[in-house]
């Protein structure tokens, strides 16, 4: 892939990401857990937000940087309801940076379309969707939308298929679909609402995307979309998601846990 | 090493090339026109574009006929012609550029300067005209939905149910179709296209006595920002170079749907580079576009051209495009609401009076095989400057019998090696190429253990003992690899 000099903005999201949540855990966190637990648990969550703002959201300015990073962050504790946080990082960061800075913008054709990117975007979003996010969603979404193209571009308009190929091999596209829209926390958590969910998010962004030449048109529909889920959650019940599912210890480890804890805090 | 900077460009001319648009050219006589670099000038602001086609067309102007599709259906007001030295004076100025530096002697710290001038490309432009009756058109689907004079031009403005139609009445109107358009026209007419369709007219022409086409300017408003490359592949072979010229308000102007990558710019290259640089950038660009998987667009050059801004390169090498050349360009927003009065179409981000301007200078080397899709972009609000910009350094002249002088001559004798060495990786060509360019005699070189034609051998050495193996390639999958299983060991993943 192609870094180019961007670096500096990278490591700018990712250390304001990782700062924010520091902070953010500090004083918002639940008290349930140790604090170097929660941190721990919460590093996963950051790094694929971190990853979001890299891939998609350009700026020259540090201070947007910043601003999108820890709009993404802070988001997850402030804008919370029933235990779960509203939007995607992400893609909450994104859109806010654009909208509310003017000085940023999503760069689609970033990572260009090519086959070996498919590859390993898909290879990578596999694991970690199977890991710790959702697949469910990824491919309802992705099916969804290639299909909608797919209609459109090849059987519709008659285009040929390397046409429709090159739309959807976007690195940002498939980006989106397996790092983005898969976030656990801001999904409904009934599958069958799920899946029609992010079918839903797939055909408006189609609409947009054809008909109305938006850019980066997912990402807006997905924020737009999210304040849905916890009124869906609320009609179809389902088992909540866990970073990583709560493990029982025997007495011995508490105890042993419990000193570990104690000393390293301080 | 002091260096003292003086300068000045030389400019590229851009090969040996036809210039032409991306719409395709249908010759009545079975010529064999092709297209191979194209101008396009695209001003863009809201939802308005002002598209200015450069016209190069060589040949008799009877079998000069243009197709451009078009998102509306355009009125007469616009559509208009433009002097075509605008083109001219816009890549001049973009082009990439070479710099020039003069070491100072250590010895005998005297300055000298020199200012030169650079040779830009010229090009010249033909065209032609054609009429008809329209009576089987409902047949055929194909409406006309308008028709006008502009300049030397006739135009129509075509809509169409289905290609074979469009087809059967370009040829029935005695317009060539090249093989592989209908592939093309099928999906545009269903996008609900329009198509813009020129021909020369004849009595126009010669009134005006030009030998040459003026390039033809368009303006719509359409939430669409794209070139139709696809047509113009219809009758191209092989490879086409197009040079966006953009102006916006806000800043660069980007590929959506391909990748953007700026050219290798700011390196120092041997001294000799300056005898053919638009060889040295021909090869330079062509080793780039391989390289970086020729699905790309290439930026040369991104700047505030304001006129309110003073400083539009660095160094700049011709004159800065005026006010008047950018209103020429279709740079609206400069002239005011009266210029051709496009200002009453409603524009969905209202006038906010801006007189900013940016420029980028976007280079395309298309093919069927690495662009299926047409150019769409979009405008972006970054305003950082871009220029390709090649460094050259004359070295100094005098005695260097002074110790610092020795030590001079030695760094000369590293620098230069790193400047061949550089040349040979910035355009993927074997040092053996430039033996010519590099043993030339040179007024400069005087101390011959300096010279580039005495460090070749040692260049040569050096380039075969090198690690062919992509080093950093597999040093990155590697720290992935690594760090894949460290997360997943402490079972972050």
């Amino acid at each position: 892939m192609h870094w180019r000099n961007e670096n500096w903005l990278y490591a700018t999201y990712f250390l304001t990401s990782l700062l924010a949540q520091f902070v953010c855990e500090y004083f918002f966190g639940k008290k349930s857990l140790p604090f170097l637990q929660r941190l721990r648990n919460g590093i996963p969550s950051v790094l694929i937000s971190s990853f979001g703002l890299s891939l998609l959201l350009k700026t020259n300015y540090w201070w947007v940087a910043v601003f999108a990073a820890a709009v993404s962050i802070l988001s997850k504790y402030i804008l919370r309801i029933n235990g779960k946080h509203i939007f995607n990082p992400s893609a909450l960061g994104i859109v806010a940076a654009i909208v509310l800075t003017g000085n940023a913008w999503i760069s689609p054709g970033q990572w260009g379309s090519g086959a070996v990117i498919m590859f390993g975007v898909c290879c990578l979003g596999f694991i970690v969707t199977t890991r710790v996010q959702k697949l469910d969603i990824s491919l309802a979404f992705l099916g969804v939308f290639a299909a909608l193209l797919f209609w459109r571009q090849v059987i519709y308009l008659g285009w040929p298929v390397d046409y429709f190929v090159q739309s959807i091999s976007t690195g940002s596209l498939l980006l989106f679909s397996f790092f983005m829209i898969t976030d656990p926390k801001t999904i409904p958590n009934h599958i069958v609402v799920r899946v029609l969910w992010g079918a839903a998010i797939a055909a408006v962004a189609f609409y947009l995307t054809t008909f109305k030449f938006m850019n980066g048109a997912p990402i807006f529909v997905l924020v737009l979309a999210q304040p849905l889920v916890p009124i869906l959650d609320r009609f179809f019940k389902a088992k909540k998601f866990e970073w990583v599912s709560p493990k029982t210890y025997s007495p011995e480890e508490k105890k042993f846990l419990q000193i570990i804890y104690s000393r390293s805090i301080m | 090493m002091k260096t003292k900077l003086s300068i000045i460009g030389v400019l590229i001319a851009i090969s040996p090339m036809l210039f032409s648009f991306c719409g395709f050219y249908v010759s009545k006589a079975d010529g064999t026109l092709k297209n191979k670099t194209s101008q396009v000038i695209l001003v863009r602001d809201g939802n308005k574009s002002v598209i200015t086609m450069y016209n190069d067309f060589k040949g008799d102007t009877k079998d000069f006929a243009m197709v451009v599709p078009v998102p509306v259906v355009l009125r007469k007001d616009d559509i208009k012609v433009v002097d075509q030295s605008i083109f001219q004076r816009l890549n001049d100025y973009s082009a990439p550029r070479l710099v020039e530096y003069w070491d100072e002697n250590p010895c005998n710290p005297v300055r000298d300067e020199e200012y030169r001038k650079s040779a830009p490309m010229a090009s010249m432009s033909d065209k032609r005209a054609d009429d008809n009756g329209a009576a089987k058109n409902k047949m055929l689907g194909v409406k006309v939905e308008a028709k006008y004079l502009v300049g030397e031009y006739d135009i129509l403005i075509l809509s169409a149910k289905e290609s074979g139609g469009l087809k059967e009445w370009l040829v029935a109107n005695g317009y060539k179709i090249p093989a592989g358009a209908q592939e093309v026209l099928d999906p545009y007419i269903k996008s609900n296209l329009k198509f813009f369709v020129v021909k020369v007219n004849e009595k126009e022409k010669q009134k005006l006595n030009n030998s040459f086409l003026r390039p033809i300017q368009i303006s719509f408003n359409s939430p669409k920002f794209m070139l139709p490359i696809r047509l113009g592949m219809a009758n191209a072979d092989g490879d086409q170079d197009l040079i966006v010229y953009a102006f916006t308000r806000k800043g660069r102007i980007e590929s959506t749907n391909y990748r953007n990558v700026n050219i290798v710019t700011d390196k120092n290259v041997p001294l000799f580079v300056q005898k053919n640089f638009g060889s040295f950038y021909g090869n330079l660009f062509t080793h780039q576009w391989n390289k970086e998987d020729k699905s790309i667009a290439f930026l040369e050059y991104a700047w505030d051209v304001s006129p309110q801004n003073y400083y539009h390169c660095d160094p700049c090498i011709a004159t800065a495009p005026s006010e008047q050349d950018l209103v020429q360009s279709g740079v609206w927003w400069l002239a005011g609401k009266d210029w051709n009065d496009y200002s009453d179409i409603d524009n969905d981000e209202p006038d906010n009076g801006s007189k900013n301007v940016h420029f980028t200078r976007l280079h395309f080397r298309y093919n069927r095989n690495s662009f299926a899709q047409d150019l769409m972009f979009q405008v972006t609000p970054n305003t950082e400057t871009f220029q390709a910009r090649y460094v050259i350094t004359h070295p100094a002249t005098g005695n260097f019998n002074c110790a610092a002088g020795k030590k001079y001559l030695q760094d000369l004798r590293q620098r230069r090696k790193k400047e061949l060495i550089e040349l040979t990786a910035l355009t993927g060509t074997n040092i053996y190429n430039w033996q010519d360019d590099a043993t030339a005699k040179n007024d400069e070189e005087e101390n011959a253990s300096a010279q580039y034609a005495s460090l070749l051998p040692e260049v040569k050495d050096e380039l075969e003992n090198r690690e062919s193996m992509p080093v950093g390639i597999l040093l990155f999958g590697a720290a992935m690899l690594g760090g894949a299983a460290l997360l997943r060991w402490k079972g972050l993943i």
